[in-house]
């Protein structure tokens, strides 16, 4: 698979263009005009500075940004997980700290939140939503990290049903976090402590298991999210692993992806400016690798390289299956073509 | 159980690790005093919490991209390790090879430097002197990316001697020189490029990029030197190989583990002229170095159990530093069982103390001892030991709970219940005068009752009191 493109640049503001641990995306295909991106940050643990949602389109035109805590209203992050649209073009987003759905228009104006419950679980003290996935007739499905469930809820945040539990046998959880839904209807869950993916039917039957845990293809270290195509073809967030595996509607393995990054629109706009930094950068050779002992594993690779995948939190696909790997740790969106069976 | 054992291997698990619940003291003493000790030294599979966990959770903990975020990660790991002397240990080594981040500007590397000593801390010294002469922030920290073949920078290889191995007054000012050329062309990889994001503290593009160790052989000075009275063509394994022979380098490291394992010392520029606390005690562990060819697990399974270690006399001798206060203070509570928002703030009160780690106040590191403790400081800890450990709903508060409610229903005598928070506490054996005070504070707040329910809330709010009391007083801000 090629990259098309990677969007983004680092920026350790609170406010303004630029990404800070970006955590997941959400595409809005559906405004007849250019493809817009919402991309949450989720930086700084002491401070939360700089958390929020901002949204530009595919070409890297800035539009704006919400939910940010210095705007101490009810729109405002805590711990922001994940997000995604229903039919409504209204944005879904988890937050971890609260134990809240935040909902907003696609101007980024909040409307409502969904207060998720834990009480019926003893020894609960938190829900703890992590990853969101809305299907087409809007029913919200939500991922608990601390109860390791899945609960099925109305647009209202009625609960519909629920099911797993912690264990790592079929059907059960251990840290869930992101999830996706297929046309079918059917709902992918990246079982995060247990290295693989599971597919249950809308009714929260299990289907199919795919992976375990390992570094060889096939095997997931902490699978943080999962995509599906309009080809079914499943798009795994190896996190863990720094790579991302496409699978085949069975569960081959398709495709290997470790990285590939370009310079984005915004790199280049501000190496432009810098322009002894651009030509040292010009003179290193930033895919070399030489490493001691200590340091021999995926993550420390991807920490001294720039275009290898460093935290491939999510994976997402537009609506011309086009893939978009956020990367936490390099602060930038990998978009790469639509998976190619031949 | 005899008490005095229990006490004994108490102070050990002070020194050895950030102590331990009464609880783990009691499972020590079941096996004995050296199985313990070759229990603490076994660092063979070190368990913490996951770092796949904290990277979840904080995801600037991963990338390392602000100055704190290493040090976060490494207190989650002294707080939840199951495998304290190794944390320990690293401590010990990034004290002495004290390397800051207002300079190197990188907290990747920084982090990873942490991650070396814990590899090498306990093997043979000279492979950790070897690996942290490659070590990338400690390269930059010192400027041997600027030591070339034909212009020398001599400022590793000074304080290699000076401050990492030997000590002042044992090499001459030619040693110096000649140990900087031995180290000419180590440096990073993409050198250039690296500096200036550092000088520039630049994370453009995409956030930081990590460094990894170069040999550049055109740049390396492969002529014949004179180091300690020896020839050759040596290079920089052959100027650490000639080091650790030297009986000044033993001495240097044993007054080093004497200072953070045993008593307090004075700060090391002291050392020319003041004489060692302990000198018999130091020339022990020079011949322990020798007998085992500068393997440090050796030399410390030596020192603690060593009489003058186990001697009363230095119990409660070194005062306890920040990093070793707030780690010990938050595995009594047994709170830390997943990433927490708090966590972050635990830190900055490290840092009110007087300690951040990876950012030491100069290349000699912390001086240690009794200058941790100033007006601030001194406030600052037992704030801190008595907010936390007071705290009724922890899983650590809850046990101590349970020990007293244990004593069966009705009133809990006074004497009793400070004996009981004393042991909870890591069995703190405090001076007479503290105790009566102490039994003296809790007659004065009334009665402690016990009740078919267990303690209610007063009664827990009362034993907290005490709680936080005993983590004012000296015997426990020592170790």
């Amino acid at each position: 698979m090629k990259t098309v493109k990677t969007i983004g640049i680092n920026s350790n503001q609170p406010v303004g263009r630029g990404f800070n641990f970006p955590y997941d995306i959400a595409i809005n295909d559906d405004l007849g005009k250019s493809r817009i991106i919402y991309l949450l940050n989720r930086p700084n643990s002491a401070t939360r500075l700089g958390t929020r949602i901002q949204y530009f389109t595919f070409e890297e035109e800035w539009i704006g940004e919400f939910g940010n805590p210095l705007d101490d209203d009810e729109a405002k992050f805590t711990r922001p997980v994940t997000l995604d649209f229903n039919s409504k073009n209204q944005l879904h987003v988890t937050d971890e700290a609260t134990d809240e759905i935040k909902i907003f228009d696609s101007d980024g104006n909040f409307q409502r939140f969904i207060k998720l419950d834990s009480d019926s679980h003893r020894n609960a003290d938190q829900f703890g939503p992590a990853g969101i996935a809305i299907d087409s007739d809007d029913f919200i499905y939500v991922s608990s990290r601390y109860l390791n469930v899945i609960q099925k809820l109305t647009s209202e945040g009625r609960v519909v049903t629920e099911w797993g539990g912690a264990g790592s046998g079929p059907g059960e959880f251990e840290m869930p976090w992101g999830m996706d839904v297929d046309a079918q209807g059917n709902l992918y869950v990246a079982d995060w402590r247990n290295d693989r993916i599971q597919k249950f039917d809308s009714e929260g039957n299990l289907l199919h298991i795919f992976g375990e845990s390992g570094v060889a293809i096939g095997q997931f270290n902490r699978p943080s999210s999962v995509a599906v195509d309009t080809n079914m073809n499943i798009a795994v967030a190896d996190w863990g692993n720094e790579r991302v595996q496409i699978l085949d509607e069975g569960g081959s393995v398709l495709n290997v992806l470790e990285g590939d990054a370009t310079l984005s629109k915004w790199s280049h706009e501000w190496l432009d400016v810098n322009l002894d930094e651009r030509e040292a950068r010009n003179r290193a050779d930033l895919k070399a690798l030489d490493l001691p002992e200590h340091l021999k594993n995926a993550y420390h690779e991807a920490s001294q390289t720039e275009h290898k995948f460093w935290g491939p939190v999510s994976v997402k696909f537009d609506s011309d299956n086009q893939l978009y790997v956020t990367e936490h740790s390099r602060h930038r969106i990998q978009v790469f073509e639509p998976v190619n069976l031949k | 159980m005899p008490e005095n054992q229990i006490e004994l291997i108490a102070h050990l698990a002070r020194r050895a690790g950030f102590g331990a619940t009464r609880e783990e003291l009691e499972e020590y003493a079941g096996i004995g005093y050296e199985a313990t000790v070759d229990k603490l030294l076994d660092t063979s599979s070190p368990k913490w919490m996951s770092e796949y966990l904290i990277r979840r959770y904080h995801p600037d903990e991963s990338s390392m991209l602000a100055g704190l975020s290493g040090l976060e990660a490494w207190l989650y790991r002294m707080i939840t390790t199951d495998t304290p002397l190794l944390e320990k240990m690293t401590l010990f080594w990034h004290g002495i090879f004290a390397t800051g981040y207002p300079k190197v500007l990188n907290a990747k590397p920084l982090s990873d430097q942490i991650r070396m000593f814990k590899k090498y801390a306990m093997g043979d010294f000279r492979n950790l002197l070897v690996e942290m002469a490659k070590d990338p922030a400690m390269i930059i920290w010192l400027d041997n990316q600027q030591n070339h073949k034909d212009s020398i920078n001599e400022n590793f290889g000074r304080e290699l001697l000076e401050l990492f191995s030997m000590g002042v007054g044992n090499y001459t000012e030619d040693d110096v020189k000649e140990c900087a050329r031995a180290f000419t062309g180590w440096t990073i990889g993409n050198c250039e490029y690296m500096e200036l994001r550092s000088a520039r503290d630049s994370d453009w593009p995409y956030g930081r990029i990590s460094w990894h160790y170069e040999f550049d052989a055109n740049d390396h000075d492969n002529g014949e030197k004179e180091f300690l009275g020896r020839k050759g063509t040596f290079n920089g394994e052959d100027i650490v190989e000639i080091i650790c022979e030297q009986e000044a380098t033993a001495r240097f490291i044993a007054r080093h583990i004497y200072h953070f394992f045993v008593a307090d010392e004075p700060p090391v520029p002291q050392w020319p002229y003041q004489a060692p606390r302990d000198p018999e005690a130091i020339d022990q562990i020079v011949q322990a170095y020798f007998d085992n060819k500068y393997d440090i697990r050796s030399v410390m399974k030596f020192v603690f159990n060593s009489d003058f270690f186990k001697s009363e006399d230095c119990w409660y001798e070194k005062v306890k530093s920040p990093a070793e206060l707030v780690t010990g203070v938050m595995r009594l509570t047994e709170s830390v069982d997943r990433p927490q928002y708090e966590h972050s703030s635990r830190q900055l009160r490290m840092q009110y103390m007087g300690q951040t780690l990876s950012n030491p106040p100069s290349v000699e590191g912390w001086d240690g001892g009794t200058t941790w403790i100033d007006t601030g400081a001194l406030v600052e800890r037992m704030n801190f030991a008595s907010e936390e450990l007071g705290r009724v709903e922890t899983p650590g508060s809850n046990e101590l709970f349970n020990k007293i409610a244990f004593e069966g229903s009705g009133d809990i005598d006074a004497d009793r219940i400070v004996d009981i928070c004393l042991k909870h506490l890591g069995t703190i054996n405090v001076k007479d005068d503290t105790r009566s005070k102490l039994v003296n504070y809790v007659s004065k707040n009334g009665v402690i009752k016990v009740e078919d329910q267990g303690i209610d809330e007063i009664g827990k709010e009362k034993i907290a009191g005490v709680v936080k009391l005993i983590a004012s007083t000296p015997e426990f801000q020592r170790a």
